[in-house]
């Protein structure tokens, strides 16, 4: 009733100026040539679509460009390392050496054939400081590769050139995600001459921006619009959507009414998670769902060197006075599953058996009070301004402590400020979200408590000889003993040391327009979508 | 008049001096450090040195000012920390869009704003003056942002006639002009009511009045004339408020205007686009100030008097 | 000193101002709309200031089993996304809105009439420099540039007072040098210059008394577009920072439910248009009242 008297209230309101106008506009709600295009939204403008120089926007990425080893999602959470440019590899049984064969008439978008030295171009582009690219992380195990990226360098030592169609890759020590590290979307494969001849423009201007992909980049309007076509020479087969676009729009309530009137395909709650019990009680769309799990954690951190995180014993209080199942309810609509350690279920090497983080503030109070602070204290959460989701989530956690005596002040920086603040270690708390680059427990370890990385990432976590394993583990060649030592260090730095608050991992929902037929969501959760959208189609 | 125009012109050149000035320092004692926000997080930190050589960013501030003021004065406002695209292309790709957005929306406050006032001027005093002018204020109340989010969920969610964004026909525009046009009818008619209730006690009204002259034909005819001259002068300088509205209204209906860019360039603390972008806009409102100014000098005979004896 | 004539200014500044505080009274007889105004500001201030004593609930206070809850008897604005009274959090958020709407303004009102009489009395270079710093604010989208200076400090109330008092000196200054300047060529001033009285003490005895009327308008004026202004910073995340809330953050953590529970953002903003509206309509009542006063 209310809802309808507010509806009424405005439109008298504003209706006068406009009744008159309005009939003459009817018209097709799918945009000409836009009938067998598959019509996402985005909410930020991606700064390129060079994929050495983001990491953050792979949308254009995954469907222009191939990499030597693909990542496919076989199911839930799932994925299998499977053939892409190259066919086939081998490796030597001391895991240093990879010999790549490369798949033979793969053409480029420009016509020109794909050979051994667009990889290498690929990978020593990435390595050389001029560049400034951002994913070297991913490549920096091969031998060489500190040399370049020092500058003393300009070729990569540990890449051979065998044949036009053989390479072979030596790495500086053993390093066991290397093959899954190749799949991410950072190292797709470029053109040599043609990437060259974009300089500054590569990933800027569409036409000058050439792959192997499934896709050609096919416009980009600022601030409104991107969009690929479909690639007729695909070596895979040319898939079936005529093309797809991604439309900018800042504000993700505004892209759930522009779902709603049919002017985007589909539509992803994990940009508003307010508004997912609006879709799933929402009879209408009963069907339209689309679930799957993001490979990631949700966590809340505090910074140790900050009083009185030094304390063990507070940290654990700060663990257990977190009901997180009711913030799981409140803000996800409990659409997720709880998690006690780093490594969200379904990853590789996910610990079933890690004992349950108990919510239970009456011993967090005791906990305190053993630490001195019985009163509880004063602390600071900060986070990203203009984002209410993270608000809500921050406001839940300031009464949850209010609970325990703790008051929390929760401080809106601008984006550049709090990145900044960050990688000086200075941060005092925040929350956040971690969703797997690839699927080892390396590329969550690694990349919070790593030596340098846990001082970047605002932890300043103390353990040495935790982080340093951490970082030893990279090494470690047999699978099994590998996942052991991946597990016991979880088991370490978040049950023991209690390094940050595990909170949960989300299902990962999407809504789909009547249009689509065959959607599903990647074995990351990514928003960024799956290799060349296979097997989904338009209805006509 | 031409001596008068030149110095309201050579005036606005330190003024907007001022404002590169002031814009300059302020974006630049931040504590945030935009090249890690644009570099990402695992960048080495030799890159990160190799791109403040580049970008200058070492230099103290005033010799950097110097050089983005020499740079400004032959067109290049340097290139954008996020989008890597030199700051004219995209200010001058957004422009034209704002450009629409200013006028139509000038247009909204003008059919909402003058005859309100006319006739909340003629009904002095009456329920229909009180009506009007607070039909006209509550435009200006109202946030118009707030007002953008009902109207999308009514005219483009719920009723679906109006689509929710974009910018690609007139009919996109209808929503964001009404929003961002009402918010400064207000304005025009406080503007157009208090003139033409001045002008109503003149003795040429009374002497037109004296003659048998209907009421209607008074207003229209006699008073209307006069007090649409100072009307005039408010629409040029309607533009900086326009402008400012601008900045929200793009934002909560899609529209790729320079409003749009500035908010985004301010989130990511693109230094080179937000400086453009808001030095653009401010030489527009001075511009709009100064067109304001000669047109009234042409329009009101009293100033060209003055301007001639002095 | 000549006593004589220093007394009659006196009065004749004394004079207008009770005219100027008659006519006020006026205003609040004959214009209805403007009393009511008046009386709609001075219960939402009454109402939020007083809300610690009456208020049933806590407004910051999670009660996740009442997320959601729709408009009742217990909760007459329902609960929000978890689960804190609508009502209590409206009332409460008031006060930052009317902090915002006063402090600044008053603030920028202090240095606005102060730079204003300095340069309008004072005349030639400090004149121009002051002018041209005026007109350099006033070329600014204040939006834009509140927006830039709570950026550059950093989000939170502390800016936002900073931002809007940066923003709106300069109209204020521009109206006082004009007035300033044609009551230095008045008898009373010229008579007190003549006999040697100081410039500070011309200022504060016989140029601000004369001033107050426009002051007041301004002030009246100005308030609506510094409570607009903050409501726009804090929807776009730089305003007021939880857990206490303003109108502005109200819309926009709750503008992700217009289409589930409407009346979570439509109130705040409903709060804001009555708020703001009764100020403009003020106003504009205090200017009809005292127009003779503002031939800027």
């Amino acid at each position: 009733m209310l809802r309808r008297i507010a509806v009424f209230f405005v439109a008298v309101m504003l209706a006068l100026p406009i009744c008159a106008f309005v009939e003459e506009f009817a018209e097709a709600a799918i945009a000409p040539g836009y009938e067998n295009v598959l019509r996402f939204a985005t909410n930020d403008e991606p700064n390129t679509n060079d994929p050495q120089k983001t990491t953050e926007y792979y949308a254009v990425n995954f469907q222009v460009f191939d990499r030597l080893v693909e990542a496919v999602t076989t199911g839930q959470g799932q994925s299998d390392l499977v053939p892409g440019l190259a066919e086939s590899w081998e490796i030597s049984p001391d895991g240093l050496t990879y010999t790549f064969h490369l798949r033979k008439g793969v053409k480029f978008h420009n016509g020109a054939e794909f050979k051994a030295k667009d990889v290498k171009y690929t990978f020593e582009r990435m390595l050389l400081p001029e560049t400034e690219a951002k994913n070297q992380d991913f490549i920096d195990p091969i031998k060489g590769a500190a040399e370049m990226m020092d500058g003393s360098a300009k070729e990569l030592s540990g890449l051979e050139i065998v044949d036009d169609y053989t390479i072979k890759v030596t790495l500086k020590e053993p390093f066991g995600p290397f093959l899954a590290s190749l799949a991410t979307p950072g190292v797709a494969i470029l053109n040599k001459e043609s990437t060259e001849e974009a300089g500054t423009d590569f990933g800027l201007v569409p036409e000058k921006t050439i792959g192997t992909g499934a896709y050609i980049f096919d416009k980009w309007v600022l601030h409104d619009e991107f969009k690929v076509r479909r690639n007729d020479n695909y070596w895979r087969g040319a898939p079936e959507l005529d093309g797809i676009s991604w439309k900018v729009v800042m504000d993700a309530d505004t892209m759930r009414m522009m779902f709603e009137a049919g002017e985007i395909d589909v539509f992803d709650t994990d940009l508003v998670p307010s508004q997912i019990s609006y879709f799933t009680k929402s009879e209408k769309y009963a069907d339209k769902l689309v679930v799957g799990n993001r490979m990631g954690t949700y966590y809340f951190t505090f910074n140790h060197d900050i009083k009185p995180f030094g304390d063990v014993r507070v940290r654990k209080a700060f663990q257990m006075a977190v009901d997180r199942k009711g913030m799981l309810d409140a803000l996800f609509d409990g659409r997720g599953e709880l998690v006690h350690g780093i490594l969200p279920p379904g990853l590789y090497g996910y610990n079933k058996a890690l004992p349950e983080i108990p919510y239970d503030p009456a011993k967090a109070k005791a906990l305190l009070a053993e630490a001195g602070y019985p009163d509880g204290f004063e602390m600071t959460l900060t986070q990203i301004a203009d984002n209410p989701s993270t608000l809500a989530r921050g406001e839940l956690f300031q009464a949850m402590m209010a609970e325990i005596g703790v008051k929390v002040t929760i401080d809106q920086m601008d984006e550049a400020a709090w990145y900044a603040v960050r990688a000086d270690g200075k941060l005092p708390a925040y929350s956040g979200v971690w969703s797997a680059d690839f699927n080892d427990p390396d590329n969550f370890l690694y990349t919070f408590f790593a030596p340098g990385n846990t001082v970047r990432r605002s932890f300043n976590f103390k353990n040495d000889a935790l982080s340093n394993r951490v970082a030893a583990a990279r090494a470690i060649v047999d699978p099994a003993s590998r996942v052991k030592e991946y597990q016991d260090l979880e088991r370490a730095i978040i049950q023991d040391e209690a390094a940050w608050i595990p909170l949960f991992t989300t299902q990962h929902i999407f809504v789909v327009g009547d249009r689509v037929e065959g959607f599903k969501v990647s074995w990351n959760g990514w928003s960024d979508g799956w290799h060349y959208y296979e097997g989904l189609r338009i209805k006509k | 008049m031409a001596r008068y125009i030149l110095r309201r012109f050579l005036i606005s050149i330190p003024v907007l001096v001022g404002v590169a000035l002031i814009l300059f320092l302020l974006l630049n004692v931040v504590p945030g450090d935009p090249v890690t926000l644009m570099m990402g997080e695992h960048i080495k930190p030799a890159l990160i040195e190799a791109f403040r050589a580049r970008m200058h960013l070492d230099d103290p501030v005033l010799v950097r000012f110097g050089r983005y003021m020499l740079g400004a004065l032959r067109g290049d406002f340097g290139v954008s920390y996020k989008l890597q695209r030199e700051v004219s292309g995209l200010i001058w790709q957004a422009f034209p869009h704002t450009v629409k957005l200013t006028i139509y929306s000038a247009f909204v406050s003008w059919i909402i704003g003058i005859p309100a006032g006319i006739f909340s001027a003629v009904k002095h005093n009456t329920l229909i003056d009180r009506s009007l002018m607070g039909f006209s204020l509550m435009g200006v109340s109202l946030p118009i942002f707030w007002a953008g989010l009902l109207m999308q969920y009514v005219f483009a969610s719920r009723l679906g006639w109006l689509p929710v964004t974009g910018y690609y026909s007139i009919k996109y525009y209808i929503m964001p002009s009404v929003v961002l046009g009402w918010s400064s009818a207000g304005t025009v008619a406080r503007l157009t009511r208090s003139n033409l209730l001045e002008i109503m006690k003149n003795d040429f009204i009374r002497t037109a009045r004296a003659k048998g002259l209907s009421e209607p034909s008074v207003v229209a005819c006699h008073a209307l004339k006069n007090a649409m001259l100072p009307v005039i002068t408010v629409m040029a300088l309607q533009v900086a408020g326009l402008l400012g509205g601008a900045v929200m209204t793009e934002s909560v209906f899609g529209i790729p205007g320079i409003g749009r860019i500035a908010v985004d360039a301010i989130t990511h603390r693109d230094m080179p686009l937000l400086q453009g972008t808001i030095l653009f806009t401010t030489a527009i409102v001075i511009a709009g100030n100064l067109a304001a100014d000669i047109m009234y000098a042409f329009l009101d005979p009293r100033i060209r008097v003055e301007q001639a004896n002095s | 000193m000549n006593g004589a004539e220093f007394d009659l200014d006196q009065e004749l500044a004394q004079r207008d101002d009770a005219t100027a505080a008659g006519r006020l009274k006026g205003m609040l007889r004959n214009n209805k709309v403007a009393a009511f105004s008046v009386l709609v500001i001075a219960l939402i201030i009454a109402a939020s200031f007083a809300a610690p004593l009456y208020s049933p609930y806590d407004p910051n206070k999670p009660s996740l089993s009442e997320r959601f809850a729709p408009p009742s008897r217990t909760h007459w604005l329902g609960c929000d996304d978890l689960g804190r009274d609508q009502l209590v959090r409206l009332i409460y958020g008031a006060r930052i809105s009317i902090v915002i709407g006063l402090l600044p303004t008053s603030l920028s009102m202090l240095l606005g009439a102060a730079l204003g009489m300095i340069s309008g009395y004072v005349g030639g270079k400090t004149d121009f420099w002051i002018m041209r710093l005026a007109d350099v604010v006033l070329a600014f989208p204040s939006l834009l540039l509140a927006m830039v200076v709570s950026y550059t400090l950093g989000g939170g109330i502390v800016s936002i007072f900073i931002a809007l008092s940066a923003v709106s000196w300069a109209g204020t200054a521009r109206v006082i040098r004009a007035q300033t300047m044609s009551l230095k060529e008045k008898e009373f001033v010229l008579a007190a210059r003549s006999i040697g009285v100081r410039g500070g003490v011309i200022i504060f005895r016989h140029i601000l008394p004369n001033c107050v009327p426009s002051l007041i308008v301004l002030f009246t004026l100005n308030i609506p577009g510094a409570i607009m202004n903050e409501s726009s910073l804090s929807f776009l995340g730089v305003g007021a920072s939880p857990p206490s809330t303003s109108w502005g953050l109200m819309i926009y953590r709750y503008k992700t439910y217009l289409l589930s529970y409407p009346w979570l953002a439509i109130a705040p903003g409903m709060a804001i248009l009555i708020f703001v509206l009764a100020f403009n309509f003020l106003g504009d009542g205090v200017r009809d009242a005292l127009d003779p006063y503002m031939k800027d």
